[in-house]
């Protein structure tokens, strides 16, 4: 399948990509389409139809990075998304890996001391991702959005943001270590569910981290450019 | 990786093998060549590769350069006349048997005969390759892993183990590749787990 048009029925998208679900749910739309077109359900939902189908092709096509189509939009917007996003990521995949994880654990009847190293590495990388989210939360995406309004600004661009890349590094060795190098006892079902669930986190951070950092940080940096002139 | 020749002067057809390469053989490294003299012009060393992705002309015009390498050629034919053109190429190259024949496949028969014969062409050793490498670490990669895991940086590893910098890298490029594991974290689960550091010794 090519690209995805506004007049692409949302449906055929979605039945043959299951992965945008979340991402749609991230705008508001739920299951149950129907028949309508992008276009005809981003109307209904008062989305903006470019951002939305930008970011589908973002996320089906690695290789499909339209930069200056993306700086585009409003910072608003940029930010409105992956705030979305982190919300995702901690209240619902999260909690989806853990609970499999905990599961997994739980199936080597204590006997398999390989599963509990793995969920302390877990609750590692958990702690950094909250970390990351935390500060986008709380001094990244306010100092981004105070910029394009009139209010107060703050004096200062907020300390270094955490490392993004050693967080999604860390999801990389924890799905390879589990294929790789897992052995003792385990339930298979659930390991693959584990393995499953990484891999599309790990997917998604990588799209957003690909937003943040190559659409959101740019942005804000020429508009501090264009203020310091 | 692989390296793979494409002669094919028919453009649109070497823009569908690339697309077929890039979708179903991410290992292998495609190089698209004009002329067969083109390849030989690169001298021994750059001018070795493991396959050669031709058309049915291409070959019969250029016997001299590809009848040595007959066994590693994909030979494109037009139509689904696999077996026509199979004992037209038989004829130009005196007969023998079908193991020392160019595969061909017609370009309008189904994509999985194409898929079936360009993996057959392109990775022969695929299996031979697989056998001879080993994911085990050597002594040297454990002890360079350990330090790694215990924070000390490079200059420390290449000082404590009487190495030079160059070799530490190398290592731990080496260590990387066979793990499959690349933050410090990983690594240091890596090593918890095969008893390598104790959990003391771990932040873990």
């Amino acid at each position: 399948m090519g690209l995805l048009t506004t007049e692409t029925p949302l449906s055929t998208a979605l039945e043959q990509h299951p992965s945008l679900i979340p991402l749609v749910s991230r705008f508001g739309i739920r299951l149950g389409v129907g028949d309508k077109s992008v276009a005809a359900v981003c109307a209904d939902h008062a989305i903006d139809e470019r951002f939305m189908l930008v970011l589908m092709n973002t996320y089906l096509f690695e290789n499909y990075f339209p930069e200056e189509r993306l700086k585009s939009f409003h910072v608003s917007q940029i930010v409105d998304y992956l705030t979305k996003t982190n919300a995702y990521y901690q209240h619902s995949q999260l909690p989806n890996i853990e609970r499999h994880l905990r599961s997994l654990i739980a199936s080597g009847g204590g006997e398999n001391p390989h599963l509990a190293l793995i969920g302390r590495f877990f609750d590692q990388f958990k702690a950094s991702l909250l970390a990351s989210i935390a500060y986008d939360t709380q001094e990244w995406f306010p100092y981004c959005l105070s910029l394009t309004t009139e209010n107060e600004r703050p004096d200062h661009r907020p300390a270094q943001a955490p490392p993004a890349g050693e967080t999604a590094g860390q999801l990389g060795d924890l799905r390879s270590i589990l294929v790789r190098h897992l052995s003792g006892q385990y339930d298979d079902n659930l390991a693959y569910a584990v393995i499953f669930a990484i891999g599309s986190i790990e997917r998604d951070i990588r799209q957003h981290n690909r937003i943040r950092n190559r659409i959101l940080t740019p942005i804000i940096d020429a508009l501090l450019c264009h203020e310091s002139h | 990786m692989p390296r793979i020749a494409l002669i094919l002067p028919d453009v649109v057809q070497e823009a569908g093998v690339r697309a077929l390469l890039e979708r179903y053989f991410a290992t292998v490294e495609a190089e698209s060549f004009d002329h067969p003299a083109d390849i030989a012009g690169e001298g021994a060393a750059g001018g070795h590769f493991d396959g050669y992705v031709t058309d049915c002309e291409t070959f019969t015009a250029h016997l001299d350069f590809f009848l040595p390498r007959r066994t590693q050629c994909l030979v494109l034919a037009g139509g689904g006349g696999r077996r026509s053109t199979a004992a037209h190429l038989g004829g130009s190259l005196g007969g023998g048997t079908s193991e020392a024949m160019p595969r061909v496949v017609g370009t309008a028969e189904p994509l999985e005969h194409l898929l079936e014969a360009m993996e057959h062409t392109l990775l022969p050793d695929r299996k031979r390759t697989e056998e001879s490498g080993s994911d085990e670490l050597s002594g040297r990669e454990v002890q360079v892993l350990q330090l790694v895991v215990s924070g000390a940086i490079n200059k420390e590893i290449a000082d404590r183990l009487n190495i030079s910098l160059n070799t530490v890298l190398t290592h731990r490029k080496n260590i990387t590749a066979k793990l499959g594991i690349k933050t410090i974290s990983g690594l240091t689960l890596y090593a918890l787990m095969h008893g390598y550091i104790s959990a003391d010794a771990s932040a873990l």
